[in-house]
């Protein structure tokens, strides 16, 4: 890739952050932090993200889920729509028994669910993978 | 009034109903007429809704739509046997408390109706006394039993839920140490200075994760009247001095000065020391971690004959009315300075104590001015020794010799 695909970590733990940045960086991406569901909303308009990582931030009434459905849904969020969402949590549900609780939940499911502590070979994987079936897309979109 | 089927009889007892009732349904399935109108004008009397149903199938029924508190049940009948309607009752709502009603009360086909799962029964012929007592007691044993399933409910919620805290809590840190030690498994030429700043920050991390579970095994300790078990004469004046020396450093990092204005004489309560010194413990360094730069923490003390209030004054940014309510619950943190470490449960392990000592605990805040709390402990009072409390009887209280 010549310009590197940039990486919106949204996540309320610094260290976890830092982690993920210098993995992610060790690989060529280009790594933005946000430390809380707000503030990830801004950035994604201000560093128009190629994939986002983000948290369920349990502790602060589970922000992550507004996140994902702004992308997926929400009408001012429009121009991101084709960002992919990956969703980390220490939760220990399944995301099938999270997301099939009701049709609403669909409305926030992420394109990929992994659980913390995230393997750092899976995140990896998972990441190239979202990247890559994304470009066509965004390619047209240009 | 025509109680030929169970529909008329249905509409006749709706007309009739009370105004007034117990909100209560009791359904009576009994093939006998001269029953069931007895029962239903007795029952209604009292101010229950009562449906009659002359089959055991007709009253099963209706049963899933009328949910009836109680059943009265003949257990000779046509058709489906009193027996089996008790038991498909059960099926239906094992909250359906059962009476069966029955014509020869012999001890074996009680017994077997109570094995089925009734819980009562009305010997034939009953007096109208007796049958509102049977039914009464009925409905005060289920109103019980439901209150209980109810408090266990609410207590296993209740556990679940602080048991999801509990893990959420200890899996936070454990998992930015995972993915710290992940990452750097993967990085070939980690630069020094960040695998410096990184074993740092785990290190700090299991110090989180090993306060919580200190906090944690006070909390349970407490809970279990394990560990506030002395009842002693405690110098606060002394405990805090201590408190505040060992928080110097700790405070100068912060630019926020301590101030010690506890009695210079003492200030004696009764309570355990370890747990008195926790408490203050607590909320020093809540003082200290929730202060601004510059700012001030002044310990002070009122003294009256009963009891002593501790105040533990800072000028840090005080705490939003709205939180107040909940600040002193079990992992409550505000979430807008959740990036100050803590484990959420010292002011919980703070009220427990107080509590625990007879004592109480309340703060006063302004945001952005700071937050007072305020300890209430029963004064120490020396004992009235014997020689001195036979020469008491002429009135004269026991003094409070304080020092």
């Amino acid at each position: 890739m010549s310009v590197p695909a940039k990486v919106l970590v949204i996540d309320d733990d610094a260290d976890l952050r830092a982690a993920v940045r210098s993995m992610l960086e060790s690989k060529g991406y280009a790594v933005a932090e946000a430390e809380s569901g707000k503030e990830g909303l801004r950035k994604v308009a201000e560093e128009k993200p190629d994939l986002i990582l983000l948290d369920v931030m349990m502790e602060c009434d589970s922000e992550g889920y507004g996140v994902t459905y702004a992308i997926k849904h929400r009408a001012d969020y429009e121009p991101y729509r084709g960002i992919p969402v990956i969703m980390m949590s220490a939760i220990q549900e399944s995301p099938d028994e999270l997301f099939a609780m009701s049709p609403e939940s669909e409305m926030i499911r992420p394109d990929r669910y992994l659980t913390k502590p995230v393997n750092m070979d899976l995140l990896l994987e998972v990441v190239e993978k979202a990247l890559a079936e994304r470009l066509p897309r965004s390619v047209a979109n240009q | 009034m025509s109680p030929a089927n169970p529909e008329s009889l249905r509409a006749a007892s709706a007309a009739e109903a009370p105004a007034v009732h117990s909100g209560e349904t009791i359904v009576v399935i009994d093939d006998d007429r001269a029953i069931r109108l007895s029962c239903e004008k007795i029952l209604t009397k009292a101010g229950y809704r009562v449906e009659c149903f002359e089959t055991g199938a007709a009253g099963l029924e209706a049963v899933a739509k009328l949910k009836p508190a109680l059943a009265l049940v003949d257990l000779k009948m046509p058709g489906i046997s009193g027996m089996d309607v008790i038991s498909r009752l059960r099926e239906i709502d094992p909250n359906i408390l059962t009476v069966v009603i029955t014509g020869y009360a012999t001890i074996d086909t009680a017994v077997e109706a109570m094995k089925a799962g009734a819980y009562d029964f009305v010997p034939k012929p009953f007096s109208p006394d007796e049958l509102r007592l049977i039914v009464k007691r009925g409905l005060d044993h289920r109103r019980l039993m439901l209150e209980s399933q109810q408090a266990e409910m609410e207590r296993e919620l209740l556990k679940r839920r602080f048991i999801t805290f509990v893990s959420h809590q200890l899996q936070t840190p454990l998992v930015a140490i995972h993915q710290y030690l992940d990452v750097l498994r993967h990085l070939e030429n980690p630069d020094p200075a960040k695998l410096r700043e990184w074993l740092d920050r785990c290190l700090a991390r299991t110090e989180e994760i090993q306060a919580i579970i200190k906090d944690w095994l006070t909390i349970s300790k407490l809970e279990g009247g394990l560990l506030a078990q002395q009842r002693v004469k405690v110098d606060l004046t002394e405990v805090i001095t201590e408190i505040l020396k060992t928080y110097e450093v700790m405070a100068a990092s912060e630019s926020v000065t301590l101030e010690n204005q506890m009695p210079p004489d003492g200030c004696y309560v009764i309570g355990d020391r370890n747990c008195l010194s926790v408490l203050f413990d607590n909320l020093v360094t809540n003082a200290i971690k929730y202060n601004k730069p510059g700012g001030k923490v002044t310990v002070s003390a009122e003294r009256t004959p009963d009891e002593v209030i501790v105040s533990v004054a800072d000028t840090g940014i005080g705490i939003p009315e709205k939180y107040r309510q909940m600040l002193f619950g079990e992992f409550f943190r505000i979430q807008d300075v959740k990036k100050t470490p803590g484990t959420g449960l010292g002011l919980a392990i703070a009220k427990r104590v107080a509590t625990e000592m007879g004592g109480s605990i309340s703060v006063e805040s302004q945001v952005n001015v700071g937050s007072t709390f305020r300890v209430r402990l029963l004064a120490w009072k020396e004992p009235v020794s014997e020689t001195t409390q036979g020469r008491t009887n002429n009135g004269l209280k026991a003094q409070n010799t304080d020092r």
